[in-house]
């Protein structure tokens, strides 16, 4: 029976040729951690600070980098924008789109007007990009007016924040606004709604790594158990909620590997301004 | 996670019955199917047994829709569950159908 043997040469070859691989792997990994790192910084930029009020956002990918995204815009004129969203997939395309979206928004947040026009232009600048590498960009842009309280935001294909009312306690979701994703249709022109917010009323913006979070046999963590933790945990700082919030996925999911980056932010208003 | 697909062709309708998880693991599984059409007047995706779909199964229905514009054929998605159906009314996937082919599904 024939029985390959390799011969020295041979042998030391396949030993060369396991180091290449073995260097190959280092170098990727050591790159994957660098762009981990930049993508982090970026993500977890300085959160704006403003009377009258609090905001913090977080972001967990599923694998060391990610597709989710917020970013907090402070405007000139003294309101506060606020982008979160999801582009397709997951790992290092999604967070190439990512940075791609991330420089997008920044690039039209203090030439556009409104959360709508924020969405238009984007989709304007991202639509071609998108279409060519067959992907999507879902949004939620919103801008809060402290001096006014007034909250306005637009959709682009994602699911609405909930809105926790700090007077009656009650949880619902925004007023419907539709839109469709980024890099869906060219020329789009996103529509916004605007609602009045009060003392202790909270803004919950959220991807949806949180409630389709899943334990072990398989159940999602879903809507009604975030609900839950929300409505238990509402009257805490803002940094305490995202804790509480994030706490309670972890107590569902008991160790079961994270599948889809979770991404959260929230917006308190936590006193009253003079003037509203 | 595993996804089967059921392919039925009748006369110039392709039929393609999405059963199991449609994700980033399985998306490939339909994209080679996407890429032998040809000389077909409808698609149709039946979803009725679809279990899951994540943004990425997302994206190969809208490659499905732009396809549809290029290749000239009709998309119809059908068998969706009420989580489907709402997810895709979200993205504005209907909404993007409607636009391409003039009628919604």
């Amino acid at each position: 029976m024939y029985k390959y043997r390799p011969t020295f040469t041979q042998r030391e070859r396949v030993i060369d040729n396991q180091q290449i691989m073995d260097n190959m792997d280092k170098t990727l990994q050591r790159e994957i951690n660098l762009a981990r790192n930049i993508q982090m910084q970026l993500l977890n930029g300085k959160t704006p600070e403003f009377e009258g009020g609090e905001v913090i956002g977080s972001s967990l990918p599923a694998r060391l980098i990610g597709g989710d995204y917020y970013d907090f815009y402070p405007l000139v004129n003294g309101k506060i924008r606020i982008v979160v969203g999801d582009v397709m997939g997951k790992g290092i395309p999604a967070a190439m789109l990512m940075i791609l979206t991330r420089d997008a928004f920044r690039r039209v947040a203090e030439i556009t007007d409104s959360p709508a026009e924020t969405l238009t232009s984007m989709n304007q600048a991202l639509y071609e990009d998108l279409r060519t590498l067959k992907s999507f960009v879902t949004l939620i842009c919103a801008d809060y007016d402290p001096k006014t309280g007034i909250f306005t935001y637009a959709s682009a294909g994602h699911h609405l924040p909930l809105y926790i009312n700090g007077r009656d306690k009650t949880i619902k979701e925004l007023p419907k606004v539709s839109g469709i994703m980024l890099g869906g249709l060219p020329d789009q022109v996103y529509k916004e709604m605007s609602i009045q917010l009060d003392e202790q009323d909270i803004i919950f913006f959220y991807t949806d790594g949180i409630v389709e979070a899943q334990n072990k046999d398989g159940e999602q963590y879903k809507l009604e158990r975030l609900v839950q933790t929300l409505l238990e945990n509402h009257k805490k700082s803002v940094s305490e909620i995202e804790r509480s919030v994030m706490d309670s996925i972890y107590q569902f999911t008991q160790g079961v590997p994270q599948k889809d980056d979770i991404t959260m932010v929230l917006l308190k208003v936590s006193k009253q301004k003079n003037g509203y | 996670m595993s996804l089967t697909v059921n392919k039925k062709v009748k006369g110039k309708t392709l039929i393609l019955k999405v059963k199991g998880v449609l994700d980033i693991s399985t998306v490939h599984v339909i994209a080679s199917y996407l890429k032998e059409i040809d000389h077909i007047e409808t698609l149709i995706f039946d979803l009725s047994d679809l279990e899951l779909i994540d943004s990425t199964g997302i994206g190969t229905i809208l490659n499905a829709i732009y396809l549809s514009q290029e290749k000239h054929f009709k998309l119809k998605l059908q068998g969706m569950d009420e989580l489907t159906d709402n997810v895709f009314e979200t993205v504005g996937l209907y909404q993007i159908l409607e636009a391409m082919q003039g009628e919604v599904n």
